[in-house]
């Protein structure tokens, strides 16, 4: 059954995402296999994908069950609709595109409306980034450690983390999120902004977030 | 992309002058405004700025690092996709 509203046709491959989403050894042929229907194909692309899948899932919504319900709907789509992949994208891009729409489309069930991220999903006054530079001595030192940016980005309001996710994270671009999350170009690049400046407010306050619990189960690598 | 005649004078714009255009700086290009030759002079100019600069272009940066997956499902999400695969 199609899902209205999932977008499942591919995009004009763009100069450069194969870079980004480098080919894995053996996904073509386990993705032409699992197009004639081999069981054992689609789980060698399950188990290629399902970190990633997972991990963005886990982003966008901040709740490992929901993310864990996603990820199965995600890998159902995909065994559905793989015979319609034409591999003018990376496998991955594709699948990720397919992911962040069952998302959307969950949490535009749940009742958030993402139409006007301004309206609806911004944060309150106090969860907002600060409008100052900041002075010099606070700035961070040119690196930013990655558990910590993990963590702050999973304490973002949910308007901000998910712009960030999508731009920065997953490299969709502007008019890319505006389409999926029915806003404007600029409403995105504003709420990045937001995010980027909230995270650096939440980074310059190491003591706090070190304390912090996200919530999110990081596996060993 | 935007025009530059869209932006105040680079030379001689306010921080909050900068502030306000910041997305859009941030967005056009490669994402990296401290090397954007129409702005080093604003930058030398406002070390407050550049730093702002440096603190935004440093978590982007590591952002992209958080797309190699960190976290792994459960066992049961491929049990489950497998039951329901067999429907």
């Amino acid at each position: 059954m199609d899902v209205p509203g999932l977008q499942m046709t591919e995009t004009k491959a763009v100069p450069g995402l194969f870079k980004r989403n480098p080919p894995i050894a053996g996904e073509a042929e386990a993705i032409e296999a699992a197009k004639n229907g081999d069981a054992e194909a689609f789980s060698k692309l399950y188990a290629l994908h399902k970190r990633r899948v997972y991990t963005l899932c886990l982003r966008m919504l901040g709740n490992v069950s929901e993310a864990e319900d996603m990820t199965q709907d995600a890998f159902l789509h995909l065994f559905r609709k793989i015979g319609s992949f034409r591999g003018e994208s990376a496998f991955s891009t594709w699948l990720h595109r397919l992911t962040v729409n069952l998302v959307l489309m969950h949490l535009r069930k749940k009742g958030l409306n993402l139409v006007s991220l301004e309206e609806t999903i911004n944060p309150s006054e106090e969860d907002a980034p600060k409008r100052d530079f900041g002075s010099r001595d606070l700035q961070l030192t040119g690196s930013v450690d990655r558990v910590a940016l993990e963590r702050a980005v999973a304490s973002l309001p949910p308007g901000y983390r998910m712009v960030f996710v999508l731009h920065d994270v997953e490299g969709f671009e502007h008019n890319e999120i505006a389409t999926m999350l029915e806003c404007s170009t600029g409403n995105s690049k504003s709420q990045l902004h937001k995010a980027r400046l909230k995270l650096r407010d939440l980074l310059r306050q190491p003591e706090p977030l070190t304390t912090q619990t996200t919530g999110l189960k990081e596996t060993a690598v | 992309m935007t025009k530059n005649s869209d932006f105040p004078d680079f030379d001689y714009m306010t921080p909050s002058d900068f502030e306000k255009y910041l997305p859009d700086f941030f967005a056009n290009g490669d994402g990296h405004v401290s090397t954007d030759p129409r702005l080093q002079t604003f930058l030398k100019n406002n070390p407050d700025c550049a730093a702002l600069v440096r603190d935004l272009e440093a978590i982007a940066d590591q952002a992209r690092k958080l797309f190699e997956p960190t976290y792994e499902p459960s066992d049961a999400v491929w049990s489950n996709i497998q039951k329901k695969m067999k429907l």
